[in-house]
């Protein structure tokens, strides 16, 4: 069940506040970091609302990211529509993907779920790299980013895209918590816990998992369009599996079920990548090793296993005042 | 209110369900009655949609629900609780009892709003759990909770969805007598409207609280009757009390 403490409050605002300064003082290459971080942390809440909250563990959301993408590129380049509707069609793309996967998912469970998943997103990358309209593996360019002059901002100068795209990621954010905390994450929490019995209930779970998928993936839509817009070009590698390995590895990292975790996952996960890769090839190892340690502490992620023990003292607390008001 | 008529259910060559047929009036208590095996649990399998019968019909207030699933069955106001506890373990009594009543009022969907704060479910999770004696017990973990607490969160959360017609499962399966107690309270402040299919082992309780009592052997209905007529009755005593005919 989410919850919004104000510690959660505190360290998202530490984050977001941290990567807008790094971005500001530091080099164009600091920039790109922040806009990787950005792009990763807004992939990783998405696959966090649907396996953290709803416990679907996908492995298609790189894909679902990457249709968005791709459905970008075709509307502005092919259709030469504007970059704003481009951009919406773009994320409605990812949310239909998204429910589609979660109704035809919908009656399976567990590693069933996940290799179905796997399935889709393999497809999805198949099609588009067999294709010469989308330009197979060469990918796609000639891409535009948003026209915001009239806002006085160029999206084209690196520190200006850097803080948008730390904007965007807040926005997920509210979208995020703001959807776990109705109704409709009530129930998905329910859904986790015990489908069966909530169906028992009287919901319709094959429905409410297609409609989690789809809000899922209106998220991972929205950092599609950032991948798009960052590199101006786009190619089927976006929606190749690993990628979709990668979100769930941040979001395993920072604390599955927290919402914050993932964000923390993400900064941690780029941030080892560039500095261990300074002194060697092999930082994929040293990940797996950090990775394999959090799993072993509890399973609770960094963030999760601070902000467990965090109401672990805090219950000791509460015990101890007791015995020293009994006495 | 519900009616079911020859009805059958085989697992390949085994037939669990024979042919049974029963009719239950609005607001009556229902006790069915059975040794181990007798197909009691496949019968409320059957009722609320989750095993599909091999044959006949099932109707809610004259209506066909044979072919609905579980949730729909659930929002015409069928609602069941387990024999084994079947709750959210992962959350508290009052997630449990909220999640029960936000499905069953229809907010279970809300974008925009947190069905958990909403005036009315809250009210009924406060009703329920004063009802199953939970109120003060709602901020606790379902899964640190003690074995009666589940036992009677699992009847509050079929409650609180606030069903036309209930199906409980053994409800005192496994609780000690001061809890057969507490649970023959809480049937008696049912509301006298609610129609109400008990499957239990307690005789004294079964005798006590039925207007009707079916009994099933080998998945076939073999007498129905009231409390009095069914302690009386030979056939009654020899395979349910396991008393041969002589003795009889």
């Amino acid at each position: 069940m989410f919850f919004q403490s104000h510690a959660r409050t505190a360290v998202l605002l530490f984050v977001l506040i941290g990567l807008v300064l790094y971005a500001a003082t530091g080099s164009y290459f600091a920039r790109e970091i922040v806009v990787e971080i950005a792009i990763l942390a807004i992939l990783a809440i998405s696959l966090d609302v649907a396996a953290g909250y709803g416990g679907m563990v996908s492995l298609c959301h790189g894909a679902i990211m990457g249709m968005s993408a791709y459905t970008y590129a075709i509307l502005s380049v092919k259709f030469g529509l504007p970059t704003l509707p481009s951009a919406v069609g773009g994320i409605a793309a990812a949310a239909v993907f998204g429910t589609a996967v979660g109704w035809i998912t919908g009656r399976t469970a567990g590693i069933f779920f996940i290799m179905a998943t796997l399935a889709f997103g393999q497809m999805a990358y198949t099609l588009i790299f067999k294709s010469r309209w989308l330009g197979g593996d060469d990918g796609m360019g000639g891409l535009d980013r948003f026209d915001l002059s009239w806002l006085g901002i160029n999206l084209g100068d690196s520190l200006s895209f850097a803080v948008y795209t730390v904007v965007c990621l807040g926005l997920v954010y509210l979208a995020a918590a703001w959807v776990l905390r109705s109704g409709f994450g009530r129930t998905l929490s329910g859904l986790h816990s015990n489908e069966d019995r909530l169906q028992a209930l009287g919901v319709n779970t094959v429905i409410h998992r297609a409609r989690a998928l789809g809000f899922s993936g209106l998220l991972a839509g929205v950092a599609g369009i950032l991948a798009a817009q960052h590199t101006l070009y786009i190619s089927p590698e976006l929606l190749f599996w690993t990628v979709s390995g990668e979100i769930l590895i941040v979001v395993i990292l920072g604390g599955l079920g927290t919402l914050v975790g993932p964000i923390v996952g993400a900064v941690l996960f780029v941030m080892l990548k560039h500095e261990v890769s300074e002194y060697t090839n092999h930082w994929h190892m040293v990940v797996g090793l950090v990775l394999i340690a959090a799993v072993l502490a509890g399973g609770r992620g960094i963030f999760g296993q601070i902000e467990y023990w965090a109401a672990d003292r805090r219950r000791a607390g509460k015990e101890q005042s007791a015995e020293a008001g009994d006495a | 209110m519900l009616e079911v008529k020859n009805l059958s259910k085989a697992f390949g060559g085994i037939r669990v369900t024979r042919d049974v047929s029963f009719k239950v009036e609005p607001g009556e208590r229902r006790v069915i009655l059975g040794p181990n095996g007798a197909g009691k649990t496949t019968l409320f399998n059957l009722l609320v949609g989750a095993l599909k019968p091999s044959g006949g019909d099932i109707l809610l207030d004259n209506e066909s629900i044979v072919g609905l699933s579980v949730s729909q069955r659930a929002r015409r106001g069928l609602s069941r609780s387990y024999q084994k506890n079947n709750l959210f373990e992962d959350l508290t009594v009052r997630e449990n009892l909220a999640l029960a009543a936000a499905s069953a009022q229809g907010k279970f969907a809300w974008m925009s709003r947190d069905s958990f704060r909403d005036k009315s479910v809250l009210e009924t999770v406060e009703e329920v759990a004063e009802h199953v004696a939970l109120a003060d017990h709602l901020d606790m973990q379902v899964r640190s909770a003690s074995y009666g607490s589940r036992r009677q969160l699992e009847v509050g959360l079929a409650l609180a969805t606030k069903p036309r017609v209930l199906l409980m499962d053994e409800p005192t399966s496994g609780v000690g007598p001061s809890m057969i107690d507490g649970f023959h309270r809480l049937l008696q402040g049912l509301p006298k409207e609610l129609t109400v299919l008990i499957i239990e082992h307690d005789m004294d309780l079964a005798f006590d609280v039925a207007d009707r009592i079916t009994v099933l052997n080998f998945g076939e209905v073999v007498f129905e009757g009231t409390s009095g007529e069914t302690r009386g009755n030979p056939i009654v005593r020899e395979i349910y009390l396991g008393e041969g005919l002589e003795d009889a």
